[in-house]
């Protein structure tokens, strides 16, 4: 490579790389509060009245914690309610966005974020207060990005509902109610009745109506792993099924194992936590008998080893080599 | 957008400066992961960048971009933080080690891009820094020599030598 080569190289390199986890906390925590202090009495005093307002009904077409959101036309002829998006419109609760296979519209949920919707896709507000961001997707595609504290943004599917934690996903349903998340910032649980899938960044989770959220697993989860939680998960394939994936699972992997634990009957629940111990060692101070307990201190710690590690992998993806089994980098 | 941003958190508005702080985040990190060569020391400097504008944002007067102000302020809080902290041990050794890039690192896996970040990363300190700013960040070998201390000399012969390193590891 000549000096040429190299700078050209060099004009190549990306100017901007995302911290491998959100650095805000940290920051906050050392902000001054000499400012905040005057600034969030006068902002609580507004927050409350409006709370009052909102609470006898207030409302009105617009932003964030009223009864209706932004909508806007991005292509074809979207439809809200019974009329065509031109341009932009308001989407009151109980409405629904229509797009047909050339068109698709944007709802801005709130001021939290907001929601791409796809060609071929029906989607209903169903609350807008702001503590509770909700829409009901019926079939088609969204790709959803929010900006919140977790749990106030839902979207209800025939499957379950996906439950912001802080993210950005795409959640896609057919006309059957099979669905399918992939979660692309943050994380996102889904839930059907007891059944729940955590599924962070870097990973998807299939759902079935009458099911549920299966197993998440990897972007790059080997095709034997999918297949083998797809039959665990929707075809009740039992316990062949569940050593086929952890024998096809690798330390990438631990976030299905992870699940896999609150999955299995507890006679072979302590198979799934040696598979998974010997791909990821457990933290310390977390024991086999009390994983195997499902205590939710044990789950929790094994769970943060699991998800730094994964996150770590997908952010530096490309920077920096990360240890599967550990998180650290690979130098 | 960011002007009004910025006028929002000078005021005090921290919801504000959060958005300020995902806007430019990524751009402040990237920073200064490149001139520690470390990913959890960039993440230290990332924050007390934020932390030091916050405090210092009242004295931005948009005399110039806020980007550009923020960008310089950064290099400033790495330089600083590498001279307080003097010869103290390092949190990458191997980065600081020229022998290590002589005898060769991992091997590449993906993409140019990928390998000259890991080549970068793991360039002796000073020529890191120097490289950083002068090819990647377009300062004048005057403007580093005052950032950094050293003699204007002294950054073209560090240039001269990252630059080397560089062509050197990734031809292997």
């Amino acid at each position: 490579m000549n000096e040429r080569e190299l700078l050209e190289a060099v004009g190549r390199l990306p100017k901007s790389i995302e911290p491998p986890r959100d650095l805000w906390p940290g920051i906050e925590a050392r902000l001054g509060r000499r400012w905040r202090r005057w600034y969030w009495i006068p902002l609580g005093a507004a927050a409350a009245v409006v709370a009052v307002l909102v609470g006898r009904g207030g409302g009105g077409g617009g932003g964030g914690g009223r009864e209706a959101w932004d909508v806007s036309q991005v292509a074809g002829r979207p439809m809200v309610g019974a009329a065509p998006l031109r341009g932009a419109g308001t989407l009151r609760v109980g409405e629904w966005v229509e797009t047909d296979d050339s068109s698709r519209a944007r709802i801005a949920v709130g001021r939290i974020g907001q929601v791409d919707v796809q060609p071929g896709t029906r989607i209903r507000l169903v609350e807008a207060r702001p503590d509770a961001h909700r829409l009901a997707l019926a079939h088609g595609t969204i790709a959803a990005q929010v900006d919140a504290p977790p749990r106030i943004f839902f979207v209800d599917t025939p499957a379950g509902t996906a439950i912001d934690l802080g993210c950005v996903y795409t959640l896609e349903m057919d006309s059957l109610g099979n669905g399918r998340l992939h979660v692309t910032l943050g994380y996102v649980e889904f839930r059907w009745g007891g059944r729940r899938a955590i599924v962070p960044m870097g990973a998807l989770a299939l759902t079935r109506p009458g099911v549920g959220p299966g197993t998440p697993y990897v972007e790059d989860a080997p095709a034997a792993l999918r297949r083998a939680l797809a039959a665990f998960d929707f075809e009740g394939r039992g316990e062949p099924a569940l050593r086929a994936a952890l024998a096809a699972a690798r330390p990438d992997d631990a976030l299905s194992l992870w699940h896999l634990l609150e999955r299995v009957d507890p006679p072979v629940r302590g198979v799934v936590y040696d598979r998974l111990a010997g791909l990821v060692p457990p933290p310390a101070g977390v024991t086999r008998d009390a994983a195997i307990a499902l205590q939710p201190a044990a789950l929790d710690a094994y769970w943060r080893a699991i998800q730094r590690i994964l996150f770590r992998k997908v952010i530096l993806q490309g920077i920096r080599d990360i240890d599967p089994r550990t998180g650290r980098t690979v130098r | 957008m960011t002007d009004d941003l910025v006028r929002q958190a000078q005021a005090g508005d921290q919801s504000a400066f959060r958005e300020i702080y995902r806007q430019h985040a990524g751009r402040v990190y990237a920073l200064c992961l490149r001139l520690t060569g470390d990913d959890a020391a960039a993440e230290e400097r990332t924050q007390d960048v934020f932390v030091r504008v916050w405090h210092k944002l009242r004295s931005f007067r948009g005399e110039s971009a806020f980007g550009s102000w923020l960008h310089r302020l950064t290099v400033n809080v790495v330089l600083m933080e590498r001279r307080t902290t003097g010869r103290r041990e390092r949190r990458v050794a191997p980065a600081a080690d020229p022998a290590v890039l002589e005898r060769g690192g991992r091997e590449p896996s993906v993409g140019l891009n990928i390998d000259l970040e890991r080549a970068i990363a793991a360039l002796p300190e000073g020529a890191r820094e120097v490289f950083v700013l002068h090819d990647i960040e377009g300062y004048p070998h005057a403007e580093i020599a005052r950032l950094t201390g050293i003699a204007e000399g002294t950054s073209k012969a560090q240039l001269f030598r990252a630059r080397r390193l560089l062509r050197e590891k990734l031809e292997r």
